[in-house]
């Protein structure tokens, strides 16, 4: 499916954001230093997120791999946790490990070697944590694995400037709000649709 | 601890939390003539470097330490309703600022069910009143529900945003009544600070300063009027002498342990965190903590149910735009016994953000790959309503201690939730409302997304001290020098967003305290 809005760039419009937001929006577009996962877990990462999310662009996965691994690097930000469930940095990573050795039982092959529908396949078993007998991971904690990366990584990729062109949201508004917030109109600067809305 | 204005000092009041009950607090004992001083886990902001227009940065705003979370419901905790930092829970919330109705108060004689308040609509009305005019609330001039029917302080927002044009537009065309949103945002310039720009922002910390928060209007004037505010400190203790009284409270300032004295001690660490350091405060003369002779510390906390529904719609509506919530709808807020269930619910049209949305389908409504893609792609044609639904108090929803313990050595807090049948009947109630609004607006239900919102209890008031905790002053059963005035003490949790509420709770309990000085 194809954006609505091609042609707008959310990024055309940072002189208008204040300073602080425009950093913090910048640095979404790397260069990434990891602190925590191990190449191979960012790759793990990178290729799960790419079918959570839908999208295969290097340098998104690079920046919601980099948002995973600041996150679980933290000794803080968990906000809550099952009983019985590990922290999240001890989930994450045994989760990777544990959707690695399955793949390795069931389909001979490590993770990232699989095919797009076989790594689909592994993921959705997490989903419903059905990998029970074999992981030693309870059915919860399976699925809590699977919430919590695609919590960290749904919420990484809707942080991407160039997710925000795509959709047609208007980005960071401060100092300059909205004028034009009614229906069926838009502020010049915003995202419009092809032949709709002239902002009238 | 440099430069400490109380540091050897017996206060009349040591403040613990500055949210939206703390800072009230501090504001009108310090202007009373006490000498007062908060102490705040969380740092001092500064909206201009510290917030940015960017919703996974604010984050940082919310209470985030661990805590665990079971039950049939577990809830969401962190952003969805903890602050952290001056100013709590107000920095980030959206400022629909509604007042109780006089049945919130009075759900046993009603409805047969809960507990009556040991206080009355009437009791609160003063401090409603007060609150509204200080920091100037915006709404119409004729609110068509409840006990107060306006006119508000300053005018009603104008114009409204895309989403809230079709609520109004679907109400109409049922015969509900709606109105624009009361809000704690400004519509016309006051005290320095400008009228909202419409940035859609107010989750994540108002930069200009249109929306009020506890942070700009009490805290300053609370530090004009002599308060000490302590902020990154994590009260980590309430000390108690031989005698059964409260002397203090101990806090943690960058790994450090210190002392504050003082006359009289209130809590306002909001539903988790106050129950939590009077369990954590346990002693030899409270062996099962503190003010819980009646075992109900952490008991009947509630939620609001606070499921979204939207609708798809042919043109946009953009959700991202104006301040998220700009209309309401109260008609369905008292009991109505042919529904089936007791209480009811308040109705806000209520914007929207990308990660907010997006995250939200993933986890509570399971949508994700190809299929949150395509909903992504599309999200500037949904228009969103979101429940606010009373929730009944029930025993086994409560705050305990873990096993675990926290960086300062604490045991974290257990939280435990559950919907009770009522809810349940309430919420699927609020659904198919939505439904029917955004239908006859010209929308197509797309998506139901399962949401709490906000929290209350967990040390209610009473007049009973075997069935309750604080008295109708919030002065605890147990310790007469011990307060707890924040979202705890409520008894049940109304069909309305609560914080106008909690603000006019903690103004009452001031008053209390300073007549008695
Ligand atoms: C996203 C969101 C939107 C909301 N929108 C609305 C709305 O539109 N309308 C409305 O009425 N309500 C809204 N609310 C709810 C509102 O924020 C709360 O009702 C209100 O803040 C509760 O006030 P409080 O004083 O009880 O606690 P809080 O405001 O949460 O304050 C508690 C304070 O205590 C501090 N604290 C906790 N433990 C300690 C400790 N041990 N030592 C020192 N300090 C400590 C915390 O850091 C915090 O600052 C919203 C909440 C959220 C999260
Ligand atoms: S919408 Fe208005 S009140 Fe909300 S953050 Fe923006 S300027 Fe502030």
């Amino acid at each position: 499916m194809e954006s609505m809005y091609p042609g707008y760039n959310v990024l055309d419009l940072q002189d208008e954001w204040d300073p602080h937001t425009r950093e913090i929006v910048n640095r979404r577009l790397g260069p990434f230093t990891f602190k925590l996962l191990s190449p191979w877990e960012q790759a793990m990462i990178k290729a799960v997120a790419e079918h959570l999310i839908c999208d295969g662009r290097e340098e998104i996965l690079e920046w919601v791999a980099f948002h995973v691994d600041e996150q679980l690097a933290k000794p803080f930000g968990e906000a809550q946790r099952k009983p019985g469930v590990p922290p999240q940095k001890e989930l994450v990573r045994r989760g990777l490990k544990t959707l690695d050795l399955w793949a390795k039982k069931h389909f001979s092959e490590a993770f990232l070697k699989l095919d797009a529908s076989r790594q689909l396949q592994l993921i959705s078993s997490f989903q419903q944590g059905s990998f029970h007998k074999d992981t030693g991971w309870e059915t919860d904690v399976q699925k809590e694995f699977f919430k919590k990366v695609l919590g960290l990584v749904t919420e990484a990729y809707y942080s991407h400037p160039w997710v925000w062109s795509e959709i047609g949201y208007g980005g960071p508004a401060y100092p300059r709000g909205y004028v034009r917030i009614e229906l069926g109109i838009t502020d010049p600067w915003e995202p419009r649709r092809v032949g709709t809305n002239e902002g009238s | 601890m440099k430069d400490r204005k109380f540091g050897k000092e017996e206060v009349d009041v040591a403040v613990v939390g500055l949210g939206a009950a703390g800072s009230v607090l501090l504001c009108d004992l310090a202007e009373a003539g006490l000498r007062v001083v908060g102490i705040e886990a969380g740092p001092f902001w500064d909206p201009q470097n510290d917030f940015a227009s960017d919703e996974l940065h604010a984050k940082t705003l919310a209470w985030n330490d661990t805590r665990l979370s079971t039950g049939q419901d577990p809830l969401q905790l962190g952003s969805n309703n903890s602050g952290r930092g001056v100013g709590g829970g107000t920095v980030h919330f959206t400022g629909v600022f509604y007042r109780f109705h006089p049945s919130d108060f009075k759900v046993r004689t009603l409805d047969g069910v809960a507990e009556d308040w040991p206080i009355s609509y009437a009791d609160l009305e003063p401090f409603y009143a007060k609150i509204e005019q200080d920091i100037k609330v915006s709404g119409p001039r004729e609110f068509p529900w409840g006990a107060f029917h306006g006119p508000y302080p300053y005018p009603e927002r104008e114009p409204i945003s895309g989403n809230a044009q079709v609520f109004r537009k679907g109400c109409e065309a049922l015969g509900i009544k709606s109105t624009v949103a009361p809000l704690a945002i400004l519509s016309a310039p006051y005290a320095g600070r400008p009228p909202c720009t419409n940035r859609g922002f107010c989750n994540q910390g108002c930069m200009p300063n249109a929306k009020f928060s506890t942070l700009i209007h009490h805290i300053p004037r609370a530090l004009k009027a002599g308060a000490e505010v302590l902020s990154d400190c994590m009260a980590t203790r309430i000390l108690v002498n031989k005698g059964g009284l409260v002397t203090g409270v101990e806090f943690n300032h960058n790994g450090r342990n210190y002392q504050q004295k003082a006359k009289i001690v209130v809590l306002s660490a909001f539903v988790i965190e106050t129950p939590r350091l009077l369990l954590n405060s346990a002693c030899s003369q409270f062996p099962d903590g503190l003010a819980n002779s009646s075992g109900l510390v952490g008991k009947y906390i509630m939620p609001h149910s606070g499921h979204d529904v939207y609708a798809r719609f042919e043109e946009e509506i953009r959700l991202y735009k104006g301040t998220p919530v700009l209309a309401v709808s109260q008609d369905f807020y008292e009991t109505d016994q042919s529904r089936g269930f007791v209480r009811g619910y308040s109705l806000n049209a209520h914007g929207s953000r990308p990660v907010g949305l997006a995250r939200l389908a993933a986890l509570n409504a399971g949508i994700w790959g190809k299929q949150l893609r395509e909903l992504m792609l599309e999200w500037n044609h949904y228009a969103r309503i979101t429940l606010v639904g009373e929730v009944l108090p029930a025993l086994s929803n409560c705050v305990t201690l873990s096993d675990e313990k926290d960086e300062y050595g604490l045991p974290r807090a257990q939280v435990s939730f559950s919907y009770g049948e009522n809810d349940r009947k309430l919420i699927a109630h609020g659904i198919e409302k939505c439904k029917e609004i955004l239908t006859a607006a010209g929308g197509q239900p797309a998506l139901v997304i399962p949401d709490s919102a906000h929290l209350m209890g967990g040390c209610r008031m009473g007049n009973d001290p075997q069935t309750s905790v604080v008295n109708r002053f919030c002065q605890s059963h147990d310790i007469p020098n011990l307060y707890i005035c924040d979202a705890s003490v409520f008894v049940t949790s109304g069909g309305a967003n609560p914080t106008e509420t909690v603000m006019a709770i903690a103004s009452r309990t001031a008053g209390h305290i300073a007549s008695l000085a």
